[in-house]
């Protein structure tokens, strides 16, 4: 440990575990030097952190990847209630006096709800030309505007242009929503808990969190599959997880 | 119990995701820090990169109306689409960040397909199929 550098060295916490989680010897954090991961104890509860070097920005994609890594692992483990990238806290101390202590009760409770639980994402993408098909298919004023649009220069037909992408971006939205609901009832007999996740592409098929019973896991591949076939060549469906109760960890809880 | 780091190689890993789902994850959920801490808490300064959020705009439009401008030139059996579409997507993604991601996404796919073929006996038709990507 950098006693004289201390000044610049924070410690990074990744998120909560119960108190009888050991690290692996050689598991790193973020950072550029990035410090050996370690856990900071109290009382039935623990955090994850490390130290880390506090002269440059955080947030490069080896810092994210490292940080939402790390948590995934350990959920995959035991429980842990992750925290939002970027938390630094001055010493191992504060860790203690100021996260640990305080709210020890309340972390704990959680993390007992979250004791065989971990968090899935389901994230599906539109193969474009397929759902733009599809549109094209189903609403004629779609098929009239690209017929009015084709062979005309462009600087003609921009506002049809316009007035087509609108439609087609109405029309990808409301397919969404449709197939987003139908995930939603199919997944729902084995999660616990479901949220919504906001779109993050125009192509966005589906986007929810799911969180799932460690021993319901293989059902949810299963029910996930039958959708990635049922999908194919309109719909990429993917997987994600187990991961790390991102989206079902709210600060609310901090009461 | 053991806290094992995916670093430290978790064989096969839990974890499948690209960078782009990461940051669609940890950036705006989680617990957040200040509401539980205050003296302490170092002001790291955090290189900014938003979650994307989808706004319909005029690019989006176009972009739309482009592609299907480009479905026609291909003027194709339906079955064929996603095929030509493939061919398209990678050739009209513009803008650096979206290319990384689209890359990174690709990435993942793959990882789920280990994750799931991975998956001891049952289902080796589906996780054969979702290899493949078609």
């Amino acid at each position: 440990m950098a006693v004289d550098t201390e000044p610049e060295v924070g410690i990074y916490v990744y998120g909560l575990v119960p108190e009888d989680v050991e690290v692996e010897e050689d598991a790193r954090g973020v950072g550029d030097e990035p410090g050996e991961l370690e856990i900071v104890r109290h009382g039935d509860i623990a955090a994850l952190v490390s130290a880390i070097t506090l002269d440059r920005p955080l947030g490069t994609p080896d810092d994210l990847m490292r940080h939402q890594a790390l948590l995934d692992g350990t959920a995959a483990e035991v429980p842990v209630l992750p925290l939002r990238f970027g938390a630094v806290l001055a010493s191992r101390e504060a860790v203690v006096d100021e996260l640990l202590a305080p709210h020890h009760d309340e972390f704990l409770a959680a993390l007992k709800e979250m004791e065989g639980l971990a968090e899935y994402v389901v994230k599906g993408r539109y193969v474009e030309g397929a759902v733009l098909g599809e549109v094209l298919a189903e609403n004629p004023e779609a098929a009239r505007l690209r017929d009015e649009i084709r062979g005309v220069p462009e600087a003609v037909a921009r506002d049809a242009q316009i007035r087509l992408g609108e439609i087609l971006t109405g029309a990808i939205s409301a397919k969404y929503n449709a197939d987003t609901h139908a995930v939603l009832d199919a997944v729902a007999p084995v999660s616990a808990l479901s949220f919504v996740r906001e779109p993050t592409h125009d192509l966005d098929a589906v986007h929810v969190a799911l969180l799932v019973e460690n021993d319901r896991r293989e059902e949810l591949e299963r029910v996930v599959a039958e959708f990635s076939d049922r999908w194919e060549g309109r719909v990429r469906l993917r997987l994600l997880g187990p991961l790390a109760p991102y989206d079902f960890v709210t600060t609310s809880q901090a009461g | 119990m053991t806290v094992q780091a995916a670093q430290g190689g978790v064989a096969g890993g839990p974890s499948p995701s690209g960078l782009a789902d990461v940051i669609d994850t940890i950036l705006d959920k989680g617990l957040v820090i200040d509401a539980y801490v205050r003296v302490s808490l170092v002001g790291i300064e955090l290189l900014t990169i938003d979650a994307r959020v989808v706004v319909a705009s005029v690019d989006t439009y176009l972009r739309f109306a482009e592609a299907v401008n480009r479905l026609d030139l291909a003027e194709s059996s339906p079955p064929g689409l996603p095929e030509i579409v493939k061919g398209a997507k990678q050739g009209q993604i513009g803008g650096a960040s979206k290319d990384i991601a689209g890359g990174v996404l690709d990435a993942a796919g793959d990882k789920l397909s280990d994750f799931v073929g991975k998956d001891e006996d049952d289902e080796p038709e589906e996780s054969s199929q979702r290899s493949e990507e078609r």
